[in-house]
């Protein structure tokens, strides 16, 4: 089990941690609106590969469960998990307490 | 001690390359549907199916497992089969896609993401000389070695950027359980055609994956040939 808490701070913590490897200083100051991907977003495509496969060890270290948080189900939404911080937040709940 | 993963690492060239990463120094992990032959402690063997995206995830949970990265994917793991196009059937041109591009697909997904969160690795895709040769009468095998060609060199653009760099090697016939069926004539032919008429052994296929492991930069994505035919 993963609280909505643990996880927000699971997605900052990578964000902030990439900032600082890409010199990002728009992703060190993130928060929950911060835009991850589309326009005038934080991260470019391979910069959301990295954050999701850093994330899914991320996850595995803190709950022992091992996810795959871009699926055909993460990818088929109307609204994207990876468009913003709060929606990867709750995304990655939805995912860690299904399983 | 720098780790491999191995596919198709039980018998032929998988084999080969094994016993001499291990003998320069190499923590290795195979992967493969059949047991292995080779007992050494840096050798960990797994039985696993790359076809089955399940089967290939678990086995790279387990390598990966106590925090431990992986610096070299070896994506060898093929099926091979010689026929007329319209007398292929349809459930062998499908094997064929399962084993040779979708099976690298999934130990590239797999094992990419570990490579990635390291921000470095080299993946190296088994290919063969038939793709730029088209060669006639191996339709459905040339089809999948293209696809995973074509895996390659996108890979190799999109991982780059993260350390990771894939990069294909490509051989003539060798030796091995997937040649023994194909007339020698016809193996004497193509051996000739791409500049090496005593053909290639195992072991000189294994030294040239040996020399591409060592090499300083690869270009990411390119292809290269262990015979008289243009890199790509």
């Amino acid at each position: 089990m993963m609280t909505r808490p643990q996880s927000l701070a699971l997605v900052l913590k990578r964000l902030r941690a990439l900032g600082q490897e890409l010199d990002r200083p728009s992703l060190l100051t993130a928060d929950e609106q911060t835009r991850l991907f589309g326009d005038g977003a934080a991260l470019d495509s391979m910069g959301l590969v990295t954050l999701i496969s850093d994330l899914e060890e991320d996850i595995y270290r803190e709950c022992g469960a091992r996810v795959a948080l871009a699926d055909e189900k993460a990818m088929s939404r109307l609204t994207s998990p990876f468009r913003r911080v709060n929606l990867l937040a709750d995304y990655i709940i939805e995912v860690v307490n299904a399983g | 001690m720098p780790t491999a993963i191995i596919t198709g690492s039980s018998e032929g060239l998988g084999k080969a390359v094994v016993l001499k990463l291990l003998t320069a120094g190499w923590h290795v992990h195979g992967f493969s549907r059949q047991p292995s032959e080779i007992a050494h402690p840096h050798f960990v063997d797994h039985r696993v199916d790359v076809t089955q995206v399940s089967s290939v995830q678990n086995a790279v949970a387990v390598a990966t497992a106590n925090n431990q990265g992986i610096d070299l994917l070896i994506n060898n793991a093929g099926a091979a089969s010689m026929n007329a196009l319209l007398l292929t059937p349809s459930k062998v041109a499908e094997n064929l896609m399962q084993v040779n591009y979708l099976g690298a697909f999934h130990c590239i997904q797999a094992v990419g993401k570990q490579m990635v969160r390291q921000r470095r690795g080299l993946i190296i895709n088994i290919t063969t000389v038939a793709v730029p040769l088209a060669l006639e009468g191996e339709a459905a095998y040339v089809a999948s070695k293209a696809a995973l060609d074509a895996l390659t060199q996108v890979a190799g653009k999109e991982l780059s950027s993260q350390g990771v760099t894939v990069v294909g090697l490509g051989f003539g016939p060798v030796p091995t359980k997937l040649t023994q069926a194909v007339d020698g004539n016809k193996l004497q032919h193509l051996n000739e055609r791409i500049g090496r008429p005593n053909g290639t052994s195992l072991q000189e296929a294994a030294d040239f994956i040996l020399e591409a492991i060592q090499q300083a930069n690869p270009v990411p994505g390119s292809i290269r040939y262990l015979a008289q035919i243009q890199s790509r």
